[in-house]
């Protein structure tokens, strides 16, 4: 028994060291709090599972060390023990407990990990709908302004996102490491999910389900920038929007179009089409964006006059140079 | 029996020909492995194409769709065609020995079984060539995706499937016969090996849980669109934008798919029950307690399913369900795990390739059974789920676990099978080779995935990626190499293998109190059978009629 003590001992030490000694093997370091949530759910459980995990290769070592054949006859018998109700009562009792004890956190964390924060006073809950869809990410701000793959936020408050997926669309699902969890995107259904950065910055991810040939591509990225730089974006957004101006045109084709056919329109799992006259001809492209063409999906199927315009108008200041 | 030998017609007794209308459960248990070894094979080589593409981040090897039709069929093949038939492969072979039986309660059925297996599997292998190239949806066939991609190699998937369910369903249904009905006068369901009783259960779930998977799969075929002559049908089950539900088909999938990791998992765990007492040299701790902990582990497995689902939006009541129901399996598993560790306490352990291969079990499985907690408390899974965390723990749990413990099972029986005991030396060293190369293949892949990278990528450009996925790709290349020292085991075996006697392990289950290899029809006598182990008690009783000591 007392050769059991040293197994139970590591395994006690290792229960308390793991959570600060495997940090650096835990989910990204969290920037909101319902990532911070996880990433403290996820070290409590390595308390345990670490633990577990030192005791059973312990006395694995142990056993095959100690109990191995020396110099006895190949097959002379070892001990005659065919079991024992009361260790088996401990270790069915003693699972149940720790599984106990890790259901309990996960509960007393679940709301700050899934509620979304009340706005305080003097700051405003901001809304963005998020679409998935193939191959990049869509979203709207509550004044109508548009952006693809590369979302800015403001610092400091909660900002909701609906996640949802166009019917003709796949299953994505939205996840940035540091601002918490995924949750999918699902055509014909909206998802919710938040997150409250405090630290300006750029926080990256990428779509979690397999959503055809370039879903590798279909990356995102956040940047939560201060509030007055945010709301002067949003605003300005807005009007180059309106005016058909600006960088959405672009954030269009590098994540609409180039995903397939090359930032240079050089040709990737899509044709070559520099030079094509189509990307010329503000009304063929619209059509073309909106409904598809032969293997070419509709990617811009939904797409506002404004969204259309804002590509047309950078096609034509800068058109695909080819590589 | 040699009467029946002369009325089997002149054509059928070829060396071939015999193979080929074989009825006889060791031929087809045999036909079963060496054709699932040969799909691993193809399978494996898969994976080493795919890391080959993943080794650096931007890498050219592979196009978007090669790959995605590569992991797609490397996935598929690995559970359908490589873990359940190698596993009912044993089960052939094992059952009607284990049991006392001269054969399996259908034998025809069963041949039917394997030739469908074979028929399905070559449907999944050639579909690389239809039109379009082989599915790219990945495994799980999620739609809307598997609905829209074009060309005819999600159809071939879905009706590889089709067949390879009807083969798993015949084989569940003769197994569930024959353990019922054909075990010898004394084996009593407490006296069943404990192989027997994994086998039990995997029959039980299979039969549960195949039909829903095969109702899923032809909504999913219905939705794709089928053409019988002038009909046309074009359904919209799974397609949101004629309000079906996508979801749906998530649902009967994983009603399927979670129980399925257990039905691959128990007849694993089963060769284990076997093979540690055997070179421990003792009866196996907790009997009892093993075969409850495997009909429990068949029960909860059915209760699971959405912690596959956790990131779809369920209502968090549900999520909190299935957590709770996640957990729940972990206990009867712990069992397991605590009672093999107290068979090799005060053991007389010595170290064949077989026990080697499930001490290397024991130490991984341990892993991937205590990630699992991670994915089955929801708002980690939240943060874990489809990244490369989750793929690093079901290979520690199916290649780690069931591998590891196929492989021991294969040095174990094969001197009944063949007769010649597979080369200890080669086995050692693939055993080493096999557990390096695993670890440094899959243990990174957790931490990879915990920085944010998802499964599925053909591609990345996060370059702090690569030291991890270098890392894998290597240890990918080992494990190749611990394959080609079996394949070559097998062929040195075949040729220059030591004879052994019918029983060289000393062990303790009926199988080897018959011939190596048996004759067909198993057994002339049978030894009485008063306890689990029979032939531990036989061994006994002829060293007291022979007055020696027993050994102490």
């Amino acid at each position: 028994m007392r050769r059991l003590l040293a197994p139970a001992g590591l395994a006690l030490v290792s229960a308390i060291v793991a959570p600060s000694a495997l940090a650096q093997f835990a989910p990204v370091t969290p920037e909101s709090p319902n990532a911070d949530g996880i990433r403290s759910s996820y070290l409590f459980v390595t308390a345990f599972t670490f633990a577990i995990f030192v005791l059973v290769e312990a006395l694995l070592l142990v056993f095959v060390f100690r109990y191995r054949r020396r110099k006895r006859p190949r097959f002379e018998d070892g001990a005659d023990v065919h079991g024992a109700t009361k260790v088996e009562l401990a270790w069915t009792a003693g699972p149940v407990i720790v599984l106990f004890l890790i259901a309990a956190f996960v509960f007393v964390e679940l709301p700050g990990i899934k509620d979304i924060p009340q706005a305080t006073a003097g700051e405003e809950e901001i809304d963005i709908t998020v679409t998935g869809r193939q191959f990049y990410w869509q979203y709207e701000y509550a004044n109508g302004a548009i952006a693809i793959d590369h979302m800015r936020a403001p610092a400091g408050v909660p900002v909701r996102l609906e996640v949802k997926s166009p019917d003709t669309d796949v299953i994505h699902s939205w996840w940035i490491p540091a601002l918490g969890g995924k949750i999918d995107a699902i055509p014909g259904t909206t998802n919710e999910t938040w997150f409250k950065a405090e630290k300006a910055g750029t926080y990256s991810g990428q779509c979690a389900e397999l959503c055809g040939l370039e879903h590798a591509r279909m990356l995102a990225t956040v940047e939560v920038m201060p509030r007055d730089a945010f709301t002067a974006w949003l605003a300005q957004r807005k009007s180059e929007q309106i005016a058909g101006s600006g960088e959405l045109g672009k954030e269009e084709w590098q994540g609409v179009c180039a995903k397939c056919h090359g930032l240079g329109g050089q040709g990737g799992i899509g044709p070559r089409i520099t030079g094509a006259p189509t990307l010329a001809d503000p009304a063929e492209l619209a059509e073309l964006v909106r409904n598809g063409r032969r293997a070419m999906p509709a990617v811009g199927a939904g797409w506002t006059d404004q969204q259309v315009a804002a590509l047309v108008a950078y096609l034509k200041e800068s058109p695909p140079s080819g590589s | 029996m040699a009467v029946r030998a002369e009325t089997v017609p002149g054509w059928q007794r070829g060396k071939v020909a015999s193979w080929l209308v074989t009825t006889d459960h060791k031929r087809i248990g045999i036909l079963y492995i060496s054709t699932s070894l040969v799909f691993f094979c193809l399978a494996g080589l898969m994976a080493l194409v795919f890391r080959l593409q993943l080794s650096q981040a931007d890498a050219g090897v592979l196009s978007a769709q090669h790959y995605n039709e590569l992991i797609t069929i490397h996935g598929t093949a690995m559970i359908f065609l490589v873990s359940v038939p190698l596993l009912a492969g044993f089960a052939n072979y094992l059952v009607p020995l284990m049991i006392g039986a001269a054969d399996v309660a259908f034998p025809r059925l069963n041949a039917l079984s394997y030739w469908l297996f074979v028929l399905g599997g070559a449907i999944l292998m050639l579909s690389f060539f239809a039109n379009g190239g082989a599915a790219q949806a990945g495994w799980t066939a999620y739609p809307p995706l598997s609905e829209q991609t074009p060309g005819s190699g999600q159809d071939l998937w879905i009706l590889s499937i089709h067949v390879l369910t009807l083969s798993s369903l015949a084989g569940a249904i003769n197994f569930l016969v024959t353990i019922h009905n054909m075990r010898a006068p004394g084996m009593t369901w407490m006296r069943m090996p404990l192989f027997v009783w994994s086998i039990e259960i995997f029959a039980v779930m299979l039969m549960a849980i195949l039909p829903v998977l095969a109702a899923g799969l032809t909504l999913l075929l219905l939705d794709r669109g089928i053409s019988f002559g002038p009909w046309d049908v074009q359904t919209h089950f799974f397609d949101p934008a004629h309000g079906g539900a996508p979801l749906l088909y998530q649902h009967a999938f994983w009603f399927f798919g979670h129980p399925e990791v257990y039905v691959i998992v128990l007849p694993a765990f089963g060769i284990i029950s076997e093979v540690i007492p055997v070179f421990a040299r003792k009866p196996v701790f907790g009997y009892k307690a093993i075969a409850a902990s495997t009909v429990a582990i068949g029960f909860f497995s059915m209760l699971v399913w959405a912690h596959h689902m956790f990131t779809v939006g369920l209502p968090y009541a549900l999520q909190a369900f299935f957590m709770i129901a996640s957990m729940v399996i972990a206990v009867p598993t712990g069992i397991k795990i605590f009672n093999w560790l107290a068979t090799l306490w005060r053991g007389n352990l010595h170290f064949d390739t077989p026990l080697l291969f499930a001490l290397g079990f024991l130490s991984i499985f341990v892993i991937g059974g205590l990630t699992g907690i991670y994915l089955a408390a929801f708002p980690i899974d939240w943060q874990v789920h489809d990244s490369y965390f989750v793929v690093a723990h079901f290979h520690y749990t199916l290649f780690g676990g069931v591998m590891f413990a196929i492989f021991a099972g294969l040095f174990y029986w094969w001197p009944k099978m063949f007769g010649r005991t597979l080369s200890e030396r080669i086995g050692k060293w693939q055993f080493w080779f096999l557990f390096v190369g695993f670890n440094l293949a899959f243990l990174p892949q957790f931490f990879v995935g915990l920085e944010g990278m998802p499964r599925r990528v053909y591609t990345y450009t996060n370059e702090s990626w690569e030291g991890y996925n270098l890392a894998s790709t290597i240890g990918s290349y080992v494990m190749g190499i611990a394959i080609l020292l079996f394949v070559v085991n097998v062929f040195r075996t075949s040729r220059r293998g030591v004879r052994v006697g019918n029983d060289p392990w000393q062990a303790n289950t009926l199988e080897w109190y018959a011939t190596s290899p048996p004759p067909p029809h198993n057994f002339d006598d049978l030894p009485p059978i008063t306890s689990a182990r029979p032939l531990y008690d036989l061994r006994r009783r002829l060293r007291g009629e022979r007055g020696e000591r027993a050994p102490a």
